[in-house]
């Protein structure tokens, strides 16, 4: 974990209030351990914004990062507004990985809202290891989707609204898609309401299923102990001190689905 | 290295029986128990690590939301989780024996028996801690001591049991959360406190008006950051001015130059708290800084310039 200042390569709107950037940051891939790590950002120095924003790694390679979010305040807003050369801070790589994707399983990786990130980048190492997969990307309607459907090549894409790709949720494409596979394992990140959908589907049919839960974040290293989830048992992960509760940013931000609980559920 | 002791020289401070070797600590409940520092910083560099608040018995906080973030700060309810401590002084304290610089200990109790409780399973053991700061003035959680920060004779009658029972630098945390510091402050000096720190965090609320939900589960949190630092200024300066005990001034610090501002109110030591959560070494930054800044303007040391403030009356 360290603190970098990385100069913008570009930012750009890619769906509508969903933007996507890159930058130079050498020192943080360096310490990168795979899809699913976090990055916490400091948008301006300024101390009207005291807290960095997490974001998940949408991509790292060749000493570049790439983020994808949407703006949702004051803060993404500043970000969406930064121009090729401007510099921002890093704080990271922190944060677990997705794991056992590459073992003898049929990944599903499910997306929605602003947890596709993770998804795309767990995507690029299943096609760098010749991993058959499949994607399957939720939206509320077509404006927010920035990939094409393509049921040929496993990439689905469901609208609520039914305005493009499949009408509905992702539970029906990821319940066709374990019918047809051996050994589904399903990956997933997105709002709570999804991942508390996925997460009773996974328990109920046996199926694995590694979540990465979004907490709301004072530091991203363990120092605040703000960004707690749930624990489903009493099992003592290593950063956490407690039974109750799990730290997200240490411990997480993915767990298996049987170990946590959603406050909603 | 040497080289770097000699020029800090100037930040040297002492308290009660106690030498620190400077007057940058950071603030219980930013920087865990001390030990879990990432590894991007020098914790040694400090010149004290205050704990986060340890109880008798372990607690595991409040449920979520703990924290939000507000203009120019963030207001946190986490409820004192921690170890409790017994898994403290087994799991904690060994930890130490590598450390160069100063612990001081946070320690929060319901009543007067559980601070003291607390306070002689430490003074039964050797352990390196430099001394403790009482947490009498937490406002989330029911019964945080916070009846004590309220009430001079409770402060009074708390800080003279403690004082009865130890050797160890007793330190009382103030809460801006009351009508009067100044007498919580001296009630704890009139019964033997080495030093007041001041100020804990200011009781906020922040809503979400889209969802008309609170923010924080416990409704009510703890606002710290830039934005309580002038309320900090206004209580150090006026505990500076009744009190003869060192103020540890608190609130909103950031960089070297809200550290000066800090000691011209009249703060001996200051403790970085919320700016750990942006950065870790925020402190560590600022010790090298303070300490230019010293000598650039003619001060002799962090000392001399103890509420050297000047005002108009």
């Amino acid at each position: 974990m360290l603190i970098e200042r990385v100069n913008i390569i570009s930012n750009e709107e890619v769906a509508h209030n969903i933007w996507q950037m890159s930058f130079e940051a050498p020192e943080i891939i360096s310490e990168y351990k795979g899809p699913g790590q976090f990055i916490n950002i400091l948008v301006e120095d300024s101390w009207s914004h005291p807290l960095r924003r997490p974001m998940s790694i949408a991509s790292a390679k060749n000493g570049k990062i790439s983020i994808i979010y949407k703006i949702f305040g004051d803060v993404t807003d500043i970000l969406s507004k930064k121009l090729p050369n401007d510099n921002i801070e890093i704080l990271g790589p922190l944060g677990n990985t997705f794991t056992n994707w590459n073992v003898d399983c049929y990944p599903i990786l499910v997306g929605g809202g602003v947890g596709i990130p993770p998804l795309l980048n767990l995507k690029s190492e299943c096609e760098n290891y010749n991993i058959d997969h499949s994607i399957v990307i939720g939206a509320r309607n077509a404006t927010e989707h920035f990939m094409t459907h393509e049921p040929e090549n496993d990439i689905i894409l469901t609208t609520d609204d039914g305005s493009f790709g499949e009408l509905g949720t992702v539970m029906n494409p990821i319940d066709r898609i374990i019918k047809e596979k051996n050994s589904p394992y399903i990956f997933a990140c997105g709002p709570e309401p999804m991942l508390v959908a996925i997460r009773d589907y996974a328990l109920k049919n046996g199926i694995p299923a590694q979540l990465s839960v979004e907490s709301y974040m004072g530091c991203g290293v363990g120092l605040c102990q703000g960004c707690i989830i749930s624990k489903n048992n009493k099992s003592q992960k290593d950063n956490s001190y407690h039974e109750q509760y799990s730290l997200v940013c240490l411990d997480g931000p993915i767990y298996e689905a049987e170990d946590i609980k959603f406050e909603q559920s | 290295m040497k080289q770097r002791i000699l020029s800090l020289s100037n930040l040297k401070i002492s308290i009660g029986n106690t030498t620190f070797k400077n007057p940058i600590w950071v603030a219980s409940g930013t920087f865990g128990y001390g030990t879990e520092a990432p590894d991007l910083i020098d914790v040694n560099t400090l010149g004290a690590i205050v704990t986060k608040s340890i109880t008798r018995q372990p607690r595991e906080g409040n449920p979520p939301p703990r924290i939000v973030e507000t203009p120019s700060g963030m207001i946190n309810s986490i409820g004192l989780a921690n170890i409790g401590v017994e898994k403290y002084i087994k799991e904690m304290l060994p930890v130490y024996k590598d450390f160069s610089t100063k612990i001081i200990m946070n320690i929060a109790g319901t009543d007067i028996d559980e601070y003291v409780e607390i306070l002689e399973l430490m003074e039964k053991i050797s352990t390196n801690i430099a001394g403790y700061e009482i947490n009498i003035s937490c406002p989330n959680v029911k019964k945080g001591g916070m009846e004590f920060g309220v009430d001079s004779e409770m402060t009074a009658k708390l800080t003279e049991e403690l004082r009865k029972r130890t050797d160890r630098l007793i330190i009382m945390k103030l809460s801006p959360n009351v009508s009067d510091i100044v007498s919580i402050g001296k009630a704890a000096e009139n019964a033997g406190a080495d030093a007041v720190s001041a100020i804990n965090t200011v009781v906020g609320m922040s809503i979400n008006a889209k969802t008309a939900k609170s923010n924080i589960f416990t409704t009510y949190g703890g606002l710290s950051g830039p934005a309580i630092k002038p309320v900090g200024l206004a209580a150090v300066n006026k505990l500076y001015n009744k009190l003869s005990i060192p103020i540890i001034g608190m609130g909103g610090i950031v960089s070297s130059t809200d550290v000066a501002e800090y000691i011209l109110a009249g703060a001996t030591a200051v403790q970085v708290g919320t700016a750990n959560f942006r950065n870790p070494g925020t402190g560590e930054n600022i010790i090298d800084l303070i300490s230019s800044y010293i000598k650039e303007s003619n001060w002799k040391s962090s000392v001399e310039m103890i509420g050297k403030v000047q005002t108009y009356n």
